[in-house]
């Protein structure tokens, strides 16, 4: 039998309402409250413990809960977490939502939570834990436990590649291809798609637009002659040996090279790995995609107050966007440290 | 524009002293055919190898699908410009030996848009070209420029195979076909008034054309369309060998040539005209790099699908990256004008599925058809028979594939079995129309 552990808060444990709701975190040994109903649609494993915690106190004091939740895990073994169901109450969905996220990025294990649409919980955290949308109140007690109870079965059993659709819980912007059951080709569903379309039916699309993620354009540099530089290119130049194996497509490594002292990048010494585009011009002369000998003349002419030692190095051509976002928040902290005031990006 | 294509169904392909067809039988006399290859002084060495479906197996690094077509009583090319001079396609007869194709096979040499196919087992569901009679042209060439870059334009390679296929099907030149299929579409501003009270509705076609030098991209009638605006093409001038596929593209995005012969979104349309749409015909535009290449076809693109009336669009990328912003942008030009535009691409969403599907979007793009995601990671075991180089899957740059990796391990595995994107299936991700496949929430 796999082991399960349930979050709940105060007013479910039945330890009082918004007078209680500063309650420290505890831990109990079997069930409590909610765990009852979950137990019963939960067949592969068995809910040895339930954590109770107060809303006010996740919410105002999360580190030292999260700090405190932690030691509590850290002595136990557990295959699965749950959490609520939280149905509308907005603090308590908030808690479930950063206990979940916490216990998955930390012991590794899946967990599975319940709320209502309108939680802000909702928005917050389904990108980070399965949620099902729940009832309003705890009417829904029942119906709501056993849908996390279903894919905590699943999930015990083995099985990696739940769809949001068919299992029912908010989508979590993970995205992978399937093969349709009913094996309808493209074309076929994209004339449907356009005749209802025109038609002013109802139609759906396949890829929702997601909110979209868009980076506000950064200040000017006030005095570009005391700024100091760096090169940031996605267009692929490393030394020769690619010392930092970085991929000709879909990379997911990037590099930093030392220039310091260099007046311009030398063809044999540096070259292009990027597989996206005719490589001929840029191995021939590295400077047309990282432009070392051009701002080594600003630097000396005083354009611009220093070069930055190192230029950053990775592939664009098919990097996910996702990879891209992770190599810059690597990248980021050695700019910093160097005191860097502005960055060229170039691509290709 | 009346285009009539003689089906003759081909159920299997062997070797036999006369090239012809009987009974659903393709015999090919296999020192004639590689005769007629090799006098391109290019290819330095060449085989013809037969694949089945259900044979185990694995033909890696293809370039290029071409359904073996030729014209039928004239001196006219099956591809104008590219196997011979102009002509007008998309009129008159045209023969097609269906069920088979010819491939571009290198004999070692892989490059960034090659990719691969199983014919049997888990990774046939990769790709329809699984499905097909696979007649492998393997050859190498003196293009020694490009031998060792990932980028090639595998020229030789590529005609040669154009060349075969066109040679194939000459030989059933004074046969019956099987079926005759007819595709008929007359002049946009005089249809009977039933059909112009339909909605009407073009398809624009955004074929790969980022290469700036010549001898990448997709052709139309040998022209390629880096330098290039949007033109009206008449459906069956794309169906009957008016344009070839591109080398460059990562492999799942792109449209071989065979699945121009063959567009199931067009026959789809076609078989919609004068029932639910009126089918005004085909926009052909291009995928080109810069913002201002761009921005040009997008505006001459959605201006054509006005001038000829269009209420309805549907709009088909080969590619994805850098190319999302020709896809998105033409669209929202497209809705801004009123007209209702579905679009066809693939995603690419990283390998833990949690990257933006595509480079940029739009709230206006909200009726997408989705034929698979680049990004997934395929495992699959070793077959008994390579056709081509297996080894060039890791080692020559295809854009799915990789030499050494701290996590996956390399490409290829010492025992034959093998690790990669499904980036570079061949032709995977069949934006065209054919894809079976979608992607979906996790």
């Amino acid at each position: 039998m796999k082991k399960a552990v349930l979050y709940i808060n105060q007013f479910f444990a039945g330890i009082g309402g918004e007078e209680k709701a500063d309650h420290a975190p505890e831990i109990r040994e079997g069930l409590v409250g909610p765990g009852l109903a979950l137990k019963t649609n939960l067949k592969s494993a068995e809910i040895t413990h339930t954590i109770i915690c107060g809303d006010n106190f996740m919410g105002s004091n999360t580190e030292e809960a999260i700090a405190i939740i932690n030691g509590f895990l850290e002595g136990i073994d557990f295959d699965i977490f749950f959490a609520g169901p939280a149905f509308q109450a907005g603090r308590y969905g908030v808690a479930c939502g950063t206990i979940c996220k916490h216990v998955e990025n930390t012991f590794g294990v899946k967990t599975i939570t319940s709320m209502h649409e309108e939680n802000p919980g909702v928005e917050m955290f389904k990108k980070d834990t399965y949620i099902f949308p729940g009832g309003k109140s705890a009417a829904a007690m029942r119906k709501d436990t056993k849908k996390m109870g279903i894919l905590g079965d699943k999930i015990l059993a083995g099985e990696t590649f739940l769809e949001a659709e068919k299992e029912g819980f908010f989508v979590r912007g993970i995205r992978h291809q399937v093969w349709r059951e009913d094996g309808v080709e493209a074309a076929d569903r994209a004339v449907d798609m356009l005749i209802k379309k025109m038609a002013g039916e109802e139609f759906v699309s396949e890829l929702p637009i997601p909110k979209l993620d868009r980076v506000p354009v950064a200040p000017p540099i006030k005095d570009l002659s005391k700024a100091k530089i760096a090169v940031v290119s996605s267009g692929g130049i490393v030394p020769v040996d690619n010392p930092d194996k970085i991929q000709s497509s879909s990379a997911t490594r990037w590099g930093r090279y030392c220039i310091a002292g260099e007046a311009s990048l030398k063809s044999g010494v540096y070259k292009t790995i990027h597989g996206g585009y005719d490589n001929t011009v840029a191995n021939a002369n590295p400077n047309v995609v990282v432009p070392i000998d051009v701002l080594r003349k600003y630097e000396e002419e005083g354009k611009i107050g220093k070069l930055h030692d190192y230029f950053y190095a990775t592939v664009g051509t098919g990097t996910a966007e996702g990879e891209a976002a992770r190599m810059a928040e690597e990248m980021i902290p050695y700019l910093k440290e160097a005191g860097v005031d502005a960055i060229v990006q170039i691509a290709t | 524009m009346k285009l009539e294509i003689g089906n003759f169904f081909v159920k299997k392909v062997k070797f036999g002293d006369v090239t012809k067809f009987s009974k659903g039988i393709f015999t090919i006399n296999k020192e004639e055919a590689i005769a007629y290859v090799k006098e391109d002084q290019h290819i330095t060495d060449c085989d013809i190898v037969i694949t089945h479906p259900g044979d185990e197996t694995r033909i890696v690094p293809v370039k290029e699908a071409i359904e073996p077509r030729a014209k039928v009583g004239t001196e006219e090319v099956a591809f104008p410009g590219v196997t011979g001079s102009l002509s007008q396609a998309g009129l008159g007869r045209t023969n097609a030996l269906k069920g088979c194709s010819v491939l571009a096979v290198g004999k070692h040499w892989g490059s960034f848009g090659d990719g691969l196919i199983d014919m049997s087992g888990e990774g046939a569901k990769y790709t329809m070209f699984s499905q097909l009679v696979n007649i492998c042209l393997v050859a190498d060439t003196d293009e020694e420029f490009e031998r060792h870059n990932a980028q090639k334009k595998n020229k030789a390679i590529r005609w040669g195979a154009h060349r075969l296929a066109e040679f194939l099907a000459k030989a059933v030149e004074n046969e019956e076909p099987d079926e005759v299929e007819v595709f008929d579409l007359g002049s946009i501003t005089k249809r009977d008034p039933e059909v112009e009270a339909l909605p009407s509705v073009v398809y624009i076609m955004q074929p790969q054309s980022q290469m700036e030098e010549k001898g990448y991209n997709v052709l139309y009638y040998g022209w390629d369309l880096n330098q290039f605006v949007p033109t009206l093409v008449h459906p069956n001038e794309v169906m009957d060998g008016a344009v070839i596929g591109a080398s460059y593209m990562c492999c799942s995005s792109k449209f071989s040539t065979y699945e121009f012969q063959n567009n199931p979104t067009i026959k789809r349309l076609y078989k919609e005209h004068g029932q639910t749409v009126n089918f005004l015909g085909v926009i052909m535009s291009n995928l080109n790099v810069s913002l201002e290449q761009k921005e040009r076809s997008i505006m001459v693109a959605s201006k054509l699908a006005q001038m000829v009336g269009a209420d309805g669009a549907i709009i088909g990328e080969e590619g994805y990256g850098n190319t999302d912003a020709d896809f998105i942008g033409c669209i929202v030009a497209l809705e801004d004008m009123g007209i209702k535009t579905v679009g066809m691409t693939n995603e690419c969403t990283g390998s833990d599925g949690k990257s933006q599907p595509l480079v940029t979007l739009a709230e206006e793009a909200n009726a997408i058809v989705s034929c698979g995601n680049v990004s997934q990671v395929v495992e699959l075991p070793p077959m008994k028979k390579v056709i081509g180089e297996l080894e060039s899957l890791g080692r020559d740059g295809i854009s799915g594939g990789w030499e050494s990796d701290e996590k996956l391990g390399p490409s290829v595995r010492p025992d034959g079995s093998i690790i990669m994107l499904n980036d570079s299936m061949f032709c995977g991700d069949h934006v065209c129309g054919s894809s079976k496949k979608t992607v979906k929430e996790f």
